[in-house]
């Protein structure tokens, strides 16, 4: 992308001015998006992203620039004025580049860039289709599709030279449902790290028509009761609660600074003994995977809690630093205009041993979350907070009536504590997270999980 | 390569290629960024960006591509992407590219003085205000965000029909978080400004108000759930907005996604309700002299003592409703297509301070922050449900902080439930304001 002894240049006037440690990371990402809505591709859009960040470390301070200037000069110019924030330092040491091989853990099929819009306009035709037909109720489907393939290169003031190219597909089904009165909506978006591939093979009937089922059963729902019950959260998405309620907690950006719960807590019992947490980058063709974190590191599976003992944390070059630990390959990036720091990939729940079937039988009376929406956390309290797409009153073991508004608040090492059975039917749902290094791809995962008690926020009242 | 040359040969081959009209949308942005950890400086951020989008008619229909690469390579691909992207769409949705009008505001967004203070006069202002926090009260442990911000940037909007609209802005933020701890109990409060007056941040304030908004958290108290009137303060009050701002889209009235479809004209909201966009404001930071096609921007009132007067239109959703449009085309960037939104639009303020609307409440609840709003809150239904922040207000006074709270109602039935306004109108970040608003009732959940 651009040539190695300009790179050698540039991680050299990074550190004219003193440092320890100097980045280059170089990203060049072609991205499609098509949108379908009452039925048309109403929008379309192709980009070409570029754009260069350097990266300095000087004993605890870390000093980033990005620009989307690639001229020799333009990148030099960069260098510098990130090197300007260090004074009275001497010229740090550069070693020579030697350029590494990654080996493809994600094997790509059909690249996205080589797939006619014809094709991916005849995968979203179908999906509203399926949509449409589940019921008459269905009044709008929006469809999104998105491509993106993403080439990176990281170089580094240790020699690291490494170059690698990462393939997102993903299709987003948003279903609405109305009767007149009132709209609901239900919504579905698989997607992988892998080409066109998995969009052509993708079961839409399950997708779409999950999507468009999710929307009417809400249409009829009754409202949310208020209060505290024991809450049965169901497999795949249903992982966004511990994503929220103890991943982010888990990743060096707070643990560093202990502004965590889980701050200084390694080898302590911090769950019951069921509880597994694991975060994976190498699962094949996960949407949070990837060969090579964001600093160039491969990345691993990394155990952060193993029945009940918290075993590890999510950690970066530069928080490594602070914390005294080694980087788990968890470093990530939304793009050049971030500076990376330790994020989730594809994060989970490993399985328990107990069925769905019993989960639901034992509980005599609480809430059934079948499909979970986003939430948000204060990393620093724990305190989270999640809406439920698709609710049900459970009532003397059985599966009652579904509710609709119902949201779930309560604080992430507190919860963690309260969950009382671990279901053996693992399965990963993808999504976005946000935070500081921007809006990234991970996964989140579970087998159906109970927890005794949850505040349950609902539109009816107690 | 120059980027006016750039823009007339993208412009001109696009013409060659087949496009009957053609727009291009350029931005370039500066910033830097510093965030303070215990008197040092943990990360320092500079940038320098630029990227450009390209809007063709195409066999009449529009095509859309953008590169941040600007080279003699780059307009190739964009030609043959934006025409790929014309020939997918299914229908010519009467879009074009537009002229021009006939006069344009002349506000400024860009400081000049802000522009000159030195990096130096940044980071000490930030180091300070660090140092404040902390020294303010033993129950400060630690701020989890302390950063400053600040960018300017320019962008220019051309076109094939002779249009040509240029615009400069800056602007710098702060950001802080303070961690506060009492025995076993730990809360976060924040401060949050965005301006364009480097005069108007003064760290003894800043610090004074980051801290107290934290210590207020401490000793939290259970209430029972159920009913309770609220208060709901301007911040918590703009970011509800904000996140319902979709339902006045025409766009989505048009796709049967807003439930104001058909009401322009009639009553939506309480009789006090007047909610105004106003793109030159003085006290927001955002806002622009022309919108996303380059249509002039002015002051307009959307809804008017609770009557709907208008919706957001850009020229396309205007044209199907046979009315003008009102500049709401909203472009994010140059990555972008074209949507609708508002410059900064904000609820009017009334005349009653917020001590004023506290002291009218025996038994409510000043609702302070809300959170989970982007999957909370349901902009088609109205229906939302979050978890927010507050304090228990008992015989005019509030009492104590509440523990961890849901909030759910309908934002539409919430908007007809305004009783009283108060007059402490304040903008957020990003172009919305609002004053504090006392709302009949909400369920509260509290854990």
């Amino acid at each position: 992308m651009i040539k190695q002894s300009i790179i050698e240049n540039v991680l050299e006037a990074a550190l004219s001015n003193g440092g320890d440690f100097s980045e280059v990371f170089i990203e060049d990402k072609y991205v499609n998006r098509l949108e379908l809505q009452s039925g048309k591709i109403e929008k379309s859009i192709s980009g070409r992203d570029f754009g260069i960040g350097i990266r300095i470390f000087s004993g605890l301070q870390s000093i980033y620039t990005y620009t989307t200037d690639f001229s020799e000069e333009g990148l030099l110019r960069a260098a510098k004025r990130a090197a300007h924030a260090i004074k009275n330092g001497t010229n740090g040491t550069i070693h020579p580049l030697r350029k590494e091989m990654v080996l493809p853990i994600h094997q790509i099929g059909q690249m996205p860039k080589n797939v006619e819009h014809a094709r991916k306009v005849a995968v979203m035709r179908k999906a509203n289709e399926i949509a449409r037909n589940y019921d008459e109720r269905i009044r709008q489907v929006g469809l999104r599709y998105i491509d993106e393939e993403q080439h990176v290169l990281i170089a580094n003031s240790e020699g690291k030279f490494v170059e690698d190219t990462r393939v997102h597909s993903r299709l987003s089904i948003q279903a609405t449902a109305s009767d007149g009165l009132e709209m609901q909506t239900g919504f579905y978006g698989p997607g992988a790290h892998a080409g066109f591939e998995f969009i052509e093979n993708l079961n839409l009937e399950h997708y779409a028509g999950e999507a468009a089922r999710i929307a009417i059963t809400m249409l009829g729902a009754d409202e949310c009761p208020s209060g505290k019950f024991p809450v049965i959260i169901d497999n795949e998405f249903g992982g966004v609660i511990f994503h929220e309620a103890c991943g982010h907690g888990l990743e060096a950006t707070s643990v560093a600074k202990n502004n965590s719960v889980f701050a200084n807590r390694i080898g302590e019992k911090v769950a019951p003994d069921i509880v597994t947490y694991i975060d994976d980058g190498t699962l094949p063709n996960e949407w949070g995977s990837l060969n090579i974190d964001d600093e160039g590191e491969k990345t691993r599976k990394n155990v952060l809690i193993e029945n009940g003992i918290l075993k590890g944390y999510l950690i970066d070059k530069f928080n490594a630093r602070r914390m005294n630990a080694e980087a788990t390959g968890s470093s990530r990036r939304e793009s050049y205009r971030f500076n990376p720091t330790s994020r989730m990939t594809n994060t989970y729940i490993a399985p328990g041993t107990s069925t769905p079937e019993e989960i639901i039988a034992s509980t005599e009376n609480g809430l059934y979350a079948k499909y979970m929406g986003g939430g948000s956390v204060n990393p620093a309290t724990g305190d989270y907070n999640f809406a439920v797409s698709e609710a049900y009153l459970v009532k003397n073991g059985k599966i009652d009536r579904p509710v609709r508004g119902a949201t779930l608040i309560g604080n992430g090492a507190k919860t963690l504590q309260l969950v009382d059975k671990v279901g053996n039917n693992l399965a990963h749902g993808a999504g976005m997270c946000g935070s500081i290094s921007g809006s990234l791809p991970v996964n989140v995962g579970q087998p159906m999980i109970r927890i005794s008690e949850i505040t349950v926020g609902g539109t009816k009242g107690e | 390569m120059q980027i006016t040359e750039f823009q007339e040969e993208l412009l001109s081959k696009a013409i060659d290629a087949g496009f009957q009209e053609a727009e291009v949308y350029y931005e370039r942005s500066e910033s830097f960024q510093c965030m303070i950890f215990e008197g040092e400086i943990d990360s320092y951020e500079t940038s320098e960006e630029g990227g450009l989008g390209l809007r063709g008619l195409y066999n009449g229909k529009m095509g859309y591509a953008y590169t941040e690469k600007i080279d003699e390579d780059s307009i190739p691909f964009l030609i043959k992407s934006a025409k790929a992207n014309a020939d997918v769409l299914d229908e010519d949705d009467g879009s074009d590219i537009f002229g021009g009008s006939k006069d344009y505001p002349n506000h400024t967004f860009f400081s000049e003085e802000l522009a000159n203070i030195q990096i130096t006069e940044k980071i000490e202002l930030i180091k300070s205000i660090e140092k404040k926090v902390l020294a303010y009260d033993p129950r400060i442990v630690s701020l989890n965000y302390c950063v400053l911000q600040d960018f300017s940037g320019d962008r220019i909007l051309a076109n094939s029909k002779g249009l040509s609209l240029k615009e400069k802005k800056n602007g710098i933020v702060i950001f802080i978080s303070a961690v506060v701890k009492d025995g076993e109990e730990m809360k976060t409060g924040s401060f949050i400004k965005l301006t364009r007056d480097f005069g108007s941040l003064e760290a003894d304030k800043i610090a004074k108000e980051a801290a107290e908004e934290a210590l207020s958290y401490l000793g939290e108290q259970s209430i029972p759930t159920r009913r309770y009137p609220i208060i709901m303060r301007h911040d918590a009050a703009a970011s509800l907005l904000a996140t319902f701002t979709p339902i006045f889209s025409a766009e989505n009235t048009q796709k049967d996604q807003s439930l104001l479809k058909g009401k322009v004209g009639k009553k939506v909201a309480s009789d006090i309700f007047t909610l105004l966009d106003d793109p030159f404001h003085p006290d927001a930071v955002a806002g622009s002299n022309f919108d996303g096609e380059g249509v002039a921007t002015k002051t307009r009132s959307i809804v008017s003592n609770g009557t709907l007067e208008t919706l957001l239109h850009n020229r396309k959703t205007a044209k199907i409703d046979g009315v003008e449009t009102t500049g709401h085309a909203h472009k994010t960037s140059y990555k972008s297509t074209l949507t609708i939104a508002p410059l900064n639009m904000f609820i009017a303020p009334g005349e009653k301070s917020q001590d004023d609307l506290i002291a009218s409440l025996d038994n409510g609840v000043l609702i302070t922050n809300l959170a989970g709003l982007h999957s909370g809150t349901n902009t088609i239904s109205g229906d939302f449900s979050v978890a927010a922040t507050g304090f228990h207000i008992k015989d005019g006074k509030i009492s104590s902080p509440v523990k961890q709270m849901t909030i759910a109602g309908n934002f539409f039935d919430l908007i007809n439930d305004i009783e009283e306004i108060g007059s402490d109108l304040h903008f957020r970040p990003g172009g919305y304001g609002s004053p504090s608003l006392r709302v009949k009732e909400l369920s509260v959940t509290v854990d």
